[in-house]
C-alpha cells in the first residue's frame, strides 16, 4: 500500500466549552477516495478545517508527506497541494466564469494576464466537468449547481494531490453528478486523494473505497467500505447518551388542531403537509437546509407561499404577514438570534417588551412602568441572569441571549410558538429550562414547533417528529417510532433499507 | 474559445447593462448640436470637454473606491489639495511644470494609499476614513494656501484647457491605463476584491493589496483633476474641491456602478459624467435657470436607478 498523503493523529479541537474534536486521527492515500460521515455536528467540518489550515488544533499533528506541520495555514496547505471545495460558495458573481476559475492564481506573462492560457485551461477544464456555457458568462446567470461545478473546476485548476469535497452534490442534478463522479474517478487513477464528504449514503457506496465515521467528535470507524451496508453505517453514527438533559415527557394527549398546512410550495419548500395541535411539541428534523427554515418562516408569513394552503384553527390564511401572524398569536424563533431576533446593542429590558410595546401603551403613550414590570416577569419566568434589565442585552451569554429571544414573546400570549434550533449554542444548563419551560408551555396549551438538528433533542423532547429531505416532510415518526436511527436513516433517504 | 475572443467576449459583456445610458447620450448630444451648432467644431468640443473632464475624472476615482465597495468623501478635498499644490508647484519651464504635475499627482496617490491601507488593514469602513481624511486633506489645502491665489503658467492653462482638444485626448488616455491595468493580474484582483472579499481572500488573492492599489490611483486621479482646475482657473483654489464629492458619486451611480462593491467599469463612469456635463448644457439652452440643474440631477437619479431595477426584475 501506498504512504498516506496525508496522517493526522489525535486531533482535538474545543470551542470554548465545547468538544467537537477530541482526539481523532484519519490517514489519506493517494489514489483512494475516503468518505468522512458523521450527523450534524458530529465534528466533520472541523476536521476538514483543520486539515485544510483554516482552524489550529489544540491537541495532535498533521503530517503531510511525512512531515510534520505544527502550523499549517490555508496558503501552505494550498501550496502542499491541498484544495478544498466547500459547501458555501467562494466565487464572485459578478465576474465570468474564467475569472473565477482562476482567481488567485491568473495565468500571465511578464506583468499581463495571459488570456490564451486562462482561455485554454478553463475550458479544457469546463469541458471535462461538463459546462458547456461560454467562458465569459457571468457567474451569476448560471444555476446553483453549475456554480458548485464552477467551484470544483477552481480548485482542480490548482492541480492538487488532496481534493476535499464537503457536499459536492447537494445541488447537481444527476446528470451533473455522473460527470463528477466520472471526473473523480480518472483524479483517483491519477492518483490524486479524495476526501468525500456527503451525507447521501448511496452516492458513497458507489464511489469510496474507505469509510471514516464521526459521532459526537470522536471517531467511531476507520474502515473499508467493501462490503457495509447503508443500516450499519446509520448505526456507526448515532447512538449518543442522552443523559439526564431531557426533562420527563406526559403522555401525548393533544387538543385541536392549531394549524394544518397542506401542499405548501414556497422558495425552498416544494411540497410540504403538515399538521400542528395544541399541547404538543412537534419536532422538525432532517439535515440542514431540508426546508425547515423556510417552512416554519412561511408560517409566520415571512416567506410568501406560492401554492398551497395554511389553516389556522379551521381558517385558510391568505397573504400572511408577521404583524397578522403575531395578531392570530404566533410567534417565532429565528435560528440566529444575534441577527434576527436579539437587538444586541439595546438593553434587556427593551428587547423584552419590543414586541408588546403597543399592548402596553395607553393612549398612544408608552407607559414605562407597565413596560418595567412585563421585563421583570420576563426576567424572572424565564430565570434569565441578569444584573440590571437595563444593561446592553449583547452583554448576556448566548444561554441568556436565547432566553431573552424567546421570553420576549411571552407577554402577548402566544398560542402558537415556532422554534428554529433553539438550543444550538447554548450551554446545557440553559438547554435543560429551556426544555422545561417548552413542556410547561405545551401544558398550557401552546402548540410548538420545535425545528433541531440534534437528533437526541428531537427524541427525548417532541412528542412526535417530522423529517424534511429536498423540501417537503419524508416521515411523521409519532413517538413510539422516535428513534436516533429512524431520523437519520429519514433523513438520509435510507429507510427502506432499514426496513428491510 | 482563443484568448483573444475571450478577452474581447469578457470585455463586451462589462457593457451589459450600458445601452439605455449610451442611447439618451446620443439623443441628448444631438439635442445639444441642435440647440448649439457651436459644438460641432474642434474648439467646441475642447470647450465641451473642458467642462466635462474634471467631472469624469471624479467619477472615475470615485468608481474606483466603489469597485471595492466603499464610498470616498475625501474627493473634493483630493481635488482641491492638487489644485492648489499645481498653483504653488509648478514651474514656468516645462521640466518645472512636469515635476510640479507630477509631485502634486504622486502626493495624491501617496494619500490615497494610505487611506487605503487603513481601510485595508485596520478594517474602518471607508465611509468613515474617508470623512476624516476630507477634513484632514482638506486642512492641508488651505494651509498650503489659506486664499486663492498662486498662477499657473499661460502656455499651461492654453495647452490643457485652451482651444485644443486636450481633455479628449487624455480621457481617452485614462481609458486605455484602465485597459491595460484590466488585462493584469492585479486588475482580476481588484475586481474580484470588490466582487466577493471573502472568496477572494480563500481563492489566493491579495484582497489587502488590491484595495490599496485601487485607492492609491482614485487618489492620483483626484489629484489630477485638481491641477487640471488649476490650469483652467489659471490659480489655485483651497476650496474648489467640495462640489466633486457629490457630483462623482451622482456620475458613477448613474454610470451603472453599483454601492455594494465589484459592479461598474470605467466607461460606465465616463458616461455618467458625461450625461451630467450635457444635461447642464442642454437645460442652459433652453432657458431653465441655472439652479435647476440640482433639481434634475436629484430627478435623474431616482429615475435611471428605478428604470434599471424595474428592468433586473
Amino acid at each position: 500500500m501506498s504512504a498516506p498523503l496525508l496522517a493526522a493523529r489525535g486531533l482535538a479541537k474545543r470551542f470554548f466549552e465545547n468538544t467537537v474534536l477530541d482526539g481523532v486521527s484519519i490517514e489519506i492515500r493517494p489514489g483512494r477516495v475516503h468518505a468522512l460521515l458523521g450527523e450534524n455536528g458530529a465534528g466533520k467540518s472541523t476536521l476538514i478545517n483543520l486539515l485544510s489550515g483554516v482552524l489550529r488544533p489544540d491537541a495532535g499533528s498533521i503530517a503531510i508527506d511525512g512531515t510534520e506541520h505544527a502550523a499549517l495555514t490555508p496558503a501552505l496547505a494550498r501550496e502542499l497541494g491541498i484544495a478544498v471545495v466547500q459547501q458555501e460558495l467562494s466565487l464572485a458573481p459578478n465576474l465570468s466564469v474564467a475569472e473565477n476559475i482562476v482567481m488567485g492564481a491568473v495565468p500571465h506573462r511578464g506583468p499581463f494576464t495571459d488570456y490564451t492560457r486562462l482561455a485554454a485551461e478553463t475550458g479544457r477544464l469546463c469541458q471535462r466537468l461538463g459546462l458547456d456555457m461560454p467562458l465569459d458568462t457571468p457567474v451569476d446567470r448560471i444555476s446553483l449547481g453549475r456554480r458548485q461545478l464552477i467551484e470544483i473546476a477552481k480548485a482542480l485548476y490548482r492541480r492538487p494531490r488532496l481534493l476535499i469535497l464537503d457536499e459536492p452534490t447537494s445541488s447537481l442534478t444527476g446528470h451533473e453528478v455522473r460527470i463528477l463522479f466520472g471526473l473523480l474517478r480518472e483524479l483517483q487513477a491519477d492518483g490524486v486523494a479524495i476526501l468525500y464528504i456527503s451525507h447521501r449514503l448511496n452516492e458513497v457506496l458507489e464511489l469510496c473505497d474507505w469509510v471514516t465515521v464521526l459521532r459526537d467528535g470522536q471517531r467511531t470507524a476507520d474502515q473499508a467500505l467493501d462490503g457495509s451496508d447503508p443500516a450499519s453505517l446509520v448505526r456507526l453514527m448515532v447512538g449518543r447518551e442522552p443523559g439526564d438533559l431531557f426533562p420527563p415527557r406526559p403522555a401525548h394527549n393533544p387538543g385541536e388542531t392549531a394549524i394544518a398546512v397542506r401542499g405548501l410550495v414556497a422558495e425552498g419548500i416544494s411540497c410540504v403537509d403538515l399538521e400542528l395541535r395544541h399541547g404538543e411539541i412537534l419536532g422538525i428534523g432532517g439535515l440542514l437546509g431540508q426546508g425547515q427554515e423556510e417552512t416554519l418562516r412561511a408560517l409566520f408569513g415571512d416567506l410568501q407561499a406560492k401554492a398551497g394552503e395554511i389553516r389556522l384553527a379551521g381558517q385558510v390564511q391568505r397573504h400572511l404577514t408577521p404583524i397578522r401572524a403575531i395578531e392570530a398569536g404566533i410567534v417565532y424563533v429565528p435560528a440566529d438570534r444575534k441577527r434576527e431576533a436579539v437587538l444586541l446593542p439595546l438593553s434587556i429590558r427593551f428587547n423584552l417588551t419590543l414586541p408588546s410595546l403597543r399592548r402596553l401603551a395607553r393612549r398612544g403613550l408608552r407607559r414605562l412602568q407597565d413596560e418595567a414590570r412585563t421585563a421583570t416577569d420576563a426576567i424572572r419566568d424565564f430565570a434569565i441572569r441578569v444584573a440590571d434589565p437595563a444593561q446592553p442585552t449583547l452583554h448576556l451569554s448566548g444561554g441568556n441571549q436565547q432566553k431573552v429571544a424567546i421570553a420576549r414573546w411571552l407577554p402577548l400570549g402566544p398560542r402558537i410558538l415556532l422554534l428554529d434550533d433553539p438550543t444550538r449554542g447554548v450551554d446545557v444548563e440553559t438547554k435543560r429550562e429551556i426544555y422545561l419551560r417548552l413542556r410547561q408551555m405545551a401544558a398550557d396549551g401552546v402548540a410548538i414547533v420545535l425545528s433541531s438538528s440534534d437528533t437526541l433533542e428531537l427524541i427525548h423532547v417532541a412528542d412526535r417528529v417530522a423529517v424534511f429531505r429536498g423540501g417537503r416532510v419524508v416521515a411523521h415518526l409519532d413517538r413510539d417510532q422516535l428513534s436516533e436511527e429512524a431520523i437519520v436513516a429519514a433523513s438520509l433517504g435510507v429507510e427502506a433499507e432499514l426496513a428491510a | 474559445m482563443t484568448g483573444a475572443a475571450l478577452q474581447l467576449r469578457l470585455l463586451w459583456q462589462r457593457n451589459a447593462g450600458l445601452y439605455g445610458l449610451y442611447l439618451l447620450l446620443i439623443a441628448l448630444l444631438a439635442v445639444y448640436a441642435w440647440l448649439h451648432p457651436g459644438l460641432l467644431s474642434v474648439a467646441g468640443v475642447a470647450r465641451f470637454t473642458q467642462n466635462w473632464f474634471p467631472i469624469a475624472v471624479v467619477a472615475l476615482a470615485q468608481t474606483l473606491i466603489m469597485l471595492m465597495g466603499g464610498i470616498d468623501l475625501a474627493i473634493g478635498a483630493t481635488v482641491s489639495l492638487g489644485c492648489v499644490l499645481a498653483a504653488s508647484w509648478i514651474g514656468d519651464s516645462y521640466g518645472g511644470a512636469a515635476l510640479g504635475i507630477a509631485l502634486a499627482v504622486g502626493v495624491g496617490a501617496v494619500i490615497g494609499g494610505t487611506v487605503g491601507a487603513i481601510v485595508a488593514l485596520l478594517r474602518i469602513p471607508a465611509i468613515v476614513v474617508t470623512l476624516a481624511a476630507s477634513f484632514i486633506i482638506g486642512g492641508i489645502a488651505l494651509l498650503v494656501m489659506p486664499r486663492p491665489g498662486g498662477h499657473v503658467p499661460a502656455w499651461l492653462s492654453d495647452g490643457l484647457a485652451g482651444e485644443t482638444p486636450t481633455a479628449l485626448v487624455l480621457l481617452l488616455c485614462l481609458l486605455v491605463a484602465w485597459r491595460i491595468l484590466q488585462a493584469t493580474p492585479l486588475g482580476q484582483d481588484i475586481n474580484a476584491a470588490g466582487n466577493n472579499p471573502h472568496g477572494a481572500f480563500r481563492s489566493g488573492v491579495n484582497v489587502a493589496r488590491a484595495r490599496i492599489v485601487a485607492y492609491a490611483i482614485s487618489g492620483a486621479l483626484s489629484a489630477f483633476a485638481g491641477v487640471y482646475v488649476a490650469a483652467q482657473t489659471g490659480s489655485g483654489d483651497p476650496i474648489i474641491g467640495g462640489p466633486f464629492i457629490l457630483d462623482s458619486i451622482t456620475a458613477a451611480v448613474l454610470g451603472g456602478v453599483g454601492f455594494l462593491g465589484g459592479i461598474g467599469a470605467f466607461r460606465g463612469a465616463i458616461a455618467g459624467s458625461l450625461l451630467l456635463a450635457v444635461m447642464i448644457n442642454v437645460m442652459f439652452f433652453l432657458g431653465f435657470p441655472p439652479v435647476a440643474q440640482y433639481i434634475a440631477k436629484g430627478l435623474i437619479i431616482v429615475v435611471a436607478m428605478g428604470l434599471r431595477l424595474l428592468r433586473e426584475r
